[in-house]
């Protein structure tokens, strides 16, 4: 009789402990992938927290293709995603939601030799391709037509990730056709080619500019695109001088795409989990207000109706 | 009574038995594994081509797997001159010479070493090796490199491998009997006469197998040496040059093996061979003590 009574005392008491720490669990939102998109989802994490207290972030980079891959084998809730999706990535069954836009762009040792130079007639598509893809230039003096130059020291990024791919879209080409030593990560590319006095590198707009003091991070310097191919940067192409204009730039489409593009955060299938939907949502609607001051530019409202669709159905 | 003490007993054997079939079937099921995805590659090339072809483009169907292989000896090779003769003449001045204080302090020191994770080796290996090279020992040699080498990928490699190798030296050193030393010394040897004919001599079959594991071990080391070593596809002979170890490619690509088709396969086979060379290494290596057992 005893032992019954307590038995019943003590079954709620494991049901209610046992629903808490489910729900506990239901509470964390796991989160890895590409470096372009992972400042925002870290500041969307910490405004959302503040709503929400109960919920928590597991959030880590690792690149466009480790996203991918971890959404997929189901080790994350949402990937973090920064190229187009391909067809036989859709087929494996990737659902995604665009969030942002932000570009990739080409960047240089900020005491390069021929900094004036470079800035005053930017490079053309063709130019960038020739150093990028083909390896018919590997001088600085070739380029730019300077006696005696010194090489350029041609960096690309060693795991799959968006800019990479983003980038040799720009170029007509794939990540694998890209020349130049392989260094890992986002944050070390900008590291290297702001530590390289010849250093040729590309990097998420993010890691180029500061968004605290809206200029380049130091050392780095922006080779601008001579969209028009006239041989010089006019005034509507010279937009390079703040982490603003280049953003307004980006959202005008004045700058080209690729290498500006849409965000993702990428799923298998539509998530199931209500506090990721709610996640989604949320960043959908009130989270696009951060989107400027984190250093990202917004996708339309047209674009945005329509993934709060998917997210309904 | 005896019926259940006998019965525990058979139990408790026939687990630890268990256990060790696991252990012993742990490669094979590995090997089996990984030999199982990368079928698909395998049918559609033939074994040949692509150990020794060069051309890697997965996108167009292209995996030549030889530049990936040739970086990842050259590596090995290279930290496997620059720690072990260090290692070795370490290891004898710590057991032969070295007092007993010294010795205490030195052992937290390889341990620490020993304990790092390899991605602060590789951190470091940026800051420190990879400036080094390109701004002082490459222009003294007359390359121009930008540091991120085979060589750097080499000396990073070569550090990390110290404390193991270390490590194994000095236990096998301590365990050559006191007596022949000083039967060695009795006979008028000098001190270093009897470490070269009695301690190293007797150690050789350790001093070989200390070797053999460290090096089998450096082989599959990846994030150090992938943040260091420039990640292109290349094969030269040039250690001023990038490379591209197997492990770094497994660990770059990991995320694209979805999207392109025989991706999967071709990741697969490169750890399939990675195993396979580490297993030769470890045969050759088994086959040396042998033989220097029976001198």
């Amino acid at each position: 009789m005893k032992k019954a009574i307590l038995l019943s005392l003590l079954l709620p008491a494991l049901l209610v402990t046992a629903c808490v720490s489910k729900e506990k669990k239901d509470n964390t939102i796991s989160i890895s992938g590409a470096f372009a998109i992972y400042p925002m989802v870290v500041k969307w994490a910490e405004e959302y927290q503040k709503l929400h207290p109960e919920v928590r972030f597991n959030i880590s980079g690792g690149g466009a293709g480790k996203g991918l891959a971890d959404a997929l084998a189901g080790v994350v809730d949402l990937g973090m995603f920064s190229r187009e999706i391909t067809p036989v990535e859709l087929e494996q069954g990737t659902w995604y939601v665009g969030l942002v836009i932000d570009a990739v762009v080409p960047d240089i040792n900020i005491d390069n030799p021929y900094v004036d130079i470079i800035k005053q007639r930017g490079l053309t598509r063709d130019e960038f391709r020739a150093i990028y893809i083909d390896g018919t230039i590997t001088n600085w003096g070739q380029l730019l037509g300077v006696e005696n130059g010194e090489p350029i020291a041609l960096y690309t990024r060693s795991d799959a990730c968006g800019a990479a791919e983003t980038w040799a879209k720009y170029l007509g080409g794939k990540q694998e056709d890209l020349l130049g030593i392989g260094i890992f990560g986002d944050p070390g590319l900008a590291e290297t080619t702001a530590k390289d006095q010849l250093g040729f590198g590309f990097n998420n707009t993010i890691y180029v500019y500061d968004i605290n003091t809206g200029g380049k991070r130091p050392g780095l310097e922006v080779v601008p695109i001579d969209i028009n191919e006239n041989g010089q940067i006019d005034p509507e192409e010279d937009f390079y001088g703040s982490f603003e204009s280049v953003l307004d730039a980006i959202a005008s489409g004045v700058y080209p795409s690729p290498p500006s593009r849409e965000l993702y955060l990428v799923a298998k299938g539509k998530p199931q989990k209500k506090v990721v939907i709610d996640f989604l949502k949320w960043a959908l609607t009130e989270g696009q207000q951060y989107v400027p001051e984190t250093g990202f530019v917004p996708i339309t409202q047209n674009a945005i109706d329509n993934y709060l669709k998917k997210l309904e159905e | 009574m005896h019926l259940r003490r006998r019965l525990v007993d058979r139990i408790t054997g026939s687990w630890m038995v268990l256990s060790l079939i696991t252990i012993l079937l742990l490669p094979i099921i590995i090997g089996a594994g990984l030999y199982y995805k990368s079928i698909p590659i395998l049918e559609e090339h033939s074994l040949w081509q692509l150990i020794t072809s060069s051309e890697w483009s997965p996108h167009k169907g292209n995996f030549g797997f030889w530049p990936y292989i040739s970086s990842t000896l050259y590596v090995t090779l290279i930290a496997f001159v620059l720690s072990a003769p260090f290692c070795l003449f370490a290891a004898i001045h710590l057991t032969e010479y070295a007092s007993k204080r010294f010795v205490r302090i030195i052992h937290p020191v390889i341990d620490i070493l020993a304990g790092l994770p390899s991605v602060i080796y590789g951190v470091w290996g940026i800051l420190v090796i990879v400036p080094f090279i390109s701004k002082h020992l490459g222009p003294l040699f007359g390359e121009k490199t930008t540091g991120y080498s085979i060589l750097s990928g080499g000396i990073v490699l070569g550090i990390m491998c110290i404390p193991y190798m270390l490590n194994m030296l000095i236990e096998f050193f301590r365990t050559v009997p006191k007596g022949t030393r000083e039967a060695s010394l009795s006979l008028g040897a000098t001190y270093w006469e009897s470490i070269k004919h009695v301690v190293i001599r007797h150690s050789r079959p350790g001093i070989v197998s200390a070797f053999g594991l460290s090096f089998a071990k450096a082989i599959g080391e990846t994030i150090a040496v992938m943040m260091v070593v420039g990640n292109r596809i290349l094969v030269t002979a040039n250690p001023f040059d990038a490379g591209y170890p197997l492990p770094a490619l497994i660990a770059n690509n990991y995320g694209e093996m979805l999207s392109i088709p025989m991706y999967d396969a071709a990741l697969m086979f490169a750890a399939l061979l990675l195993l396979v060379i580490i297993l030769v290494i470890n045969l050759g290596f088994r086959y040396l003590i042998h033989k220097t057992q029976k001198l």
